[in-house]
Formats: structure tokens, sequence, C-alpha cells
């Protein structure tokens, strides 16, 4: 028993300090840069996870991203706030939003939720380019200062002018992030986010206050993707209408599917995988795009669970091949 | 704001809605019968916008028969991705959705790689202008009202006179009474894929010979397809023509009262406000 707890957090240990090892080896700012995105995508893909666990499909992450990327830069650059509690406050006033709208949407079911969700993204996007008193319209707003440096006299001063800082810093609030989404999924409420998911008449039926839990589930969510955002926004110091559209949406969404929706650990698989592949086959040129979407058809049609589900359909595949040979012995 | 341009962009709104109209039959047609979403069919209708170009300009035949080629190419086209890529997903509502935005990398790169990304534009058969009651209205707009209302006419008529329609209309309904009653769904959902690739063409067609053709006016399309069946009702026809006229009038009237995307804005808002208080559509049923 010692030993296999030893052995649980050895490998654990392990995977969460690999990642902050991988600047000593590999530098420069391109390579930094797609680390910095595939982990931004981990954080999406999993907090999607959180929502479609209630049995939602949301679309309105990029919207999210929107809101909290113009609330950070906002409250920096009018306000001069520390750009610390601007970035928790772009997750909270996303999450805030994802509330308010959440109540009517959450009586739509399935297809109906997702499309309103677009169309809610679309709706963001359109307002960014509209107000352009506060947002500076289509084009966006530049200059953003990067986050504040830590500093404790004597002791410690992080900067975050490199991009290789930036990277730690994001890669820290993905594993916050992640703990928090397992922590979540792992108590009462996520089990009751499963039983919603699985039949919601049922839960409802059984005392379960559904609306208010899908809701619930849907502003979680949409907190990381405004935490995500705001992120992004100091990090490129840059922010458009655009930068977070219907595609950007999507994608967050394959990442989920391709990895698998049912565990845990797709999502974090699905947007690794997608997110270094396409940068890994950019020899192809303009061919790659279709190596995306051949990985993606591949994934769907032949793994139904996702590339998580791969190692049980493999033992099943298996245990087949072996049983003929035993039938035929 | 004086009346003829009101008229006009009345005018302009029934157009769009001739557009709106076409390509959400084609998405309701699918929906009701597969029950899939299909988002590829934003890239068909570019597809087929494509194929008009290319026939007219390499090819040099006329419009019309340029129309009625890329019209049929683009139905076969539906009937080889109902047979390879939504016949095994049916029924698995996500993942044939996930897979048709698979198809949209796919069939937009495609274009994007033979024709490349600059704007292509041909000349509409419709020039000139009609005059009525002091309004000008150009013919190529007025074309588009008038097919988009024909085709609606010609699809209602084929569904409540055909043996083929009313088993669509039977699938719709119940599709495993209509199965028990020897209906192949297999070669129905084939003519419901035929049928809403073609259409989806000839709307392509229609609005390239107006504006011009480009490999991403799909997601255009698209979403206003979505808008219209949503608004309508899923996998209602009568609905996805009174959601057209709806958007397609917002889309024509408002930009005269505020501006193009404020105009944008209130038309999505519009549609959710509408699903809050009838959560399935104005004609559609649970």
């Amino acid at each position: 028993m010692n030993k296999r707890i030893l052995i649980w957090i050895l490998s654990y240990g392990i995977l969460t300090v690999f990642p902050f090892l991988i600047p000593l080896f590999i530098t420069g700012p391109y390579v930094t840069h797609i680390l910095i995105l595939t982990v931004m995508n981990i954080i999406l893909a999993s907090s999607l996870r959180l929502i479609n666990l209630s049995g939602q499909l949301s679309l309105a992450h990029g919207g999210m991203m929107t809101i909290g990327a113009y609330t950070s830069t906002l409250l920096v650059v009018k306000l001069g706030l520390s750009s610390w509690v601007a970035l928790l406050l772009a997750g909270l006033l996303a999450a805030v939003i994802a509330g308010l709208v959440g109540f009517p949407f959450v009586r739509l079911k399935g297809i109906y939720f997702a499309i309103v969700t677009i169309f809610l993204t679309a709706m963001v996007t359109l307002m960014a380019q509209q107000w352009r008193s506060l947002t500076s319209g289509s084009y966006g707003i530049y200059n953003i200062p990067r986050p504040d440096p830590i500093v404790i006299p004597g002791i410690l001063n992080i900067t975050f002018t490199s991009s290789v800082n930036c990277y730690y810093l994001v890669l820290v609030i993905m594993l916050v992030s992640l703990i928090m989404l397992y922590a979540i999924e792992h108590s009462r409420i996520g089990l009751t986010f499963r039983g919603i998911q699985q039949s919601d008449s049922l839960a409802e039926s059984v005392g379960v206050n559904t609306a208010g839990l899908k809701v619930l589930a849907f502003s979680i969510g949409c907190f990381f993707a405004g935490i995500t955002g705001g992120f992004y926004s100091q990090y490129i110091m840059a922010i458009a209408p655009d930068t977070f559209g219907f595609l950007f949406t999507v994608y967050i969404l394959i990442y989920m599917t391709v990895g698998g929706s049912g565990k845990f650990i797709g999502p974090i698989l699905g947007a690794f995988i997608l997110t270094i592949l396409p940068e890994v086959m950019r020899p192809l040129k303009q061919f790659q795009p279709f190596f995306f979407a051949g990985v993606l058809m591949l994934v769907i049609f032949l793994m139904p669970e996702g590339i998580v589900g791969l190692p049980g359909r493999l033992k099943t595949i298996a245990g087949r091949l072996f049983k003929e040979q035993q039938e035929r012995a | 704001m004086d009346i003829s341009t009101l008229l006009q962009s009345i005018l302009n709104g029934f157009s769009s809605a001739g557009i709106y109209i076409l390509v959400a039959l084609g998405l309701t047609l699918v929906l009701s019968i597969m029950n899939i979403v299909q988002l590829a069919h934003g890239e068909i209708y570019m597809i087929g916008a494509y194929g008009v170009y290319y026939i007219t300009t390499s090819l040099g035949l006329n419009f019309f028969l340029a129309l009625v080629i890329s019209t049929l190419l683009m139905g076969g086209l539906g009937i080889v991705l109902e047979r390879l890529c939504f016949r095994p997903l049916r029924g698995q509502f996500d993942r044939a959705a996930i897979a048709s935005i698979g198809l949209i990398l796919i069939l937009q790169n495609v274009v994007l790689s033979i024709a490349g990304g600059d704007p292509r534009s041909y000349m509409s058969p419709f020039t000139g202008v009609l005059k009525i009651l002091g309004v000008a209205i150009s013919w190529d707009r007025l074309s588009i009202v008038l097919f988009g209302f024909g085709l609606v006419a010609a699809l209602f008529l084929f569904i409540r006179m055909t043996k083929t329609g009313q088993a669509m209309l039977a699938i719709s309904q119940d599709r495993d009474g209509a199965a028990l009653q020897g209906i192949n769904i297999d070669r129905i959902s084939m003519a419901a894929m035929f049928l809403g690739c073609a259409l989806a063409a000839i709307a392509g067609a229609l609005v390239g010979a107006i504006f011009s053709v480009s490999p991403t006016m799909g997601g255009f399309a698209l979403m206003k397809g979505i808008a219209v069946i949503i608004l309508g009702g899923l996998g209602s026809i009568p609905g996805a023509v009174v959601g057209g006229l709806i958007i397609g009038l917002i889309d024509g009237i408002m930009p005269i009262l505020t501006t193009t995307h404020i105009a944008g804005l209130i038309g999505f808002g519009a549609i959710i406000i509408i699903l809050l208080f009838r959560p399935q559509g104005i004609s559609g049923h649970e």
C-alpha cells in the first residue's frame, strides 16, 4: 500500500515538474509561444469539460475569453489596477455574466443551448467592435503591460518581461485550475453534475436543482475562460475583438472531443497533442490543415471515446485476437 | 428617410431572406431526416458558387447551364458525403457535428489551394433595373427573391405530392415508425442530402453573381442559416420560411436605422429573446 502511494506521488510529481523543466532544454521565442498556447488550451479544454459534465455543449468560451481579456486590459490601462487583481476580476466578471445569461439559457436543451452560446460569442465580438469609446473598436488595444512583477524585498523579484516567465506563470495557473477542476468534479456537486448529464429529469425528480447547478457549471467553466483570456492579453500585450472568435471556440471543442470528454485526462491529452502536432507538421505548409482535419476525422470515426479510449479499445481487440487463437488451437 | 429608401431596403431584406431560406431549407432537411447538424453546409454553398465561376469563365458556358451543372455536382457531393461521412455517425449528434467541422477544414482548404484566397466574381445574367412607382429595383436582387420563393414552393409541392417527399415527412415525424412501414431510411437520407446540398449550391451561385466568391464566404451563410432554423424551429419548413423572412428583413431594414454591425447585434439578440419565450422555435415541436 505504502509503495503504491509512493509511486503515485512520484509519477504525479514528475508529471508536474517536467513542464517546468522544458524551457531549460528547449529555448527560443517560437517554442515558448507554442508551449504557452498548449498550456492555455489545456485550461480551456478542461474547463469546457466541466460544463460538458453537466450535459451542456457550450460554445461561449471564445466570448468569455474576449470579456476576460477586455476586462483585465481596461482595468489595468484605464484604472491602473494591479494586473493580478485585474486578472481575477476578469475571471469573476466572465463568471457573473455567464451566471446571468445562464439562467435563461439553461432552459434550452442540447443543440439549442450550443447555438445560443455561439450567438453569445458573436454578440460579444460585435460589441467589442462597436463600443469604440471603451474598446477602441476593431483596432484593438496595444501596449498592454505584462503582469506586474512579484517582489518580496530581498528574497524574490520575478518580472514577466521575458516570455519564459510568462510560460511559468501560465503553468502555475494551469496547475491551480486543474486541481480546482479535479476537486469540483470529485466533490458532491461534481457527482450531481454527472447525474444531470445522464438524466436531468431523473435528477430533478429526486430533488436536485438542475437549473441552478447547470448555471453553476456554466459559470465555473466560464470563470477559467475569463482568466485565460485575461492572461493571453497580458502576455501578447494586445487585444482585438476577433482574437477569440467562432473558430477559436470550435477548436477548444475539438481538443476536448478528440482527447475524450469521458475522462479528466482527455481534454489535457487532446489539447496537448492537437496543439503540438500541427506545429511539428509545419513543413507540410499548405497541407497542414488537411493533416489536422485528418487526425480529427480519424479519431471521430475510429475512436468513439476519443484518444483516452484507445488503450481500452486496443485491449478489447487484443483480447478478441487472443480468444480466436485459443479457439483455433 | 424617404419612402423609396424604405422600399429599397425592404426589397434588400427580401433578397437576403431568399438566400437565408435556401441555405436554411437544406440544413433543416438534413437535420430532420438524419438528426445531425451539417456544419459544412456553408462550404457546399461556397463550392457551388466556385463551380459556377469556373464553368462560366473556363468553359465559357452560359450562367444558367453552369448553375444547373454546379447544382447537380454539389448534390452528388452531398450523396458522397452522406455515404462516407454521415451514415456511420447517424444518431450521434456531437460526433457528427465535429466530423462536419473537419469537413469544413478540408473543403475550405481544398478550395483555397486550388483557387487561392483572392475573391473572384462573375457576371450576373440579370442586369438592368425595374422601375415601379419610382423605386428602382435591380433585376439581380429581384431574381434572388423569385428563385428563393419559387424553390420553396417547389420543395413544398415535392414533399406534399411525391412518395419520396411523404417518406421524408414520415421519417422526420417518427424514424422507427417510418422504418417499420418499409421506408428505406438510407435512401431517403441520400435524397435529403442531395436536395439540401443542391439548394445550398443554388444560393451560393446567386450570391456569387451579386457580390464575389471567396473561400470563406460559407461561414456567414452557415451562421444565418442556423439562426433561421433555430428561430423557425428545427426541422420545420414553414418555420424556416418565416424565420428567414424575419432575419432577412431585420438585416435589410435595420442598417438604414443604425449601422450594419448593430443590425447584426439586434438580429442575434432577437433570436435569443424569441428562444427564451419559445424554446422550441416559432413553429417547432419538442
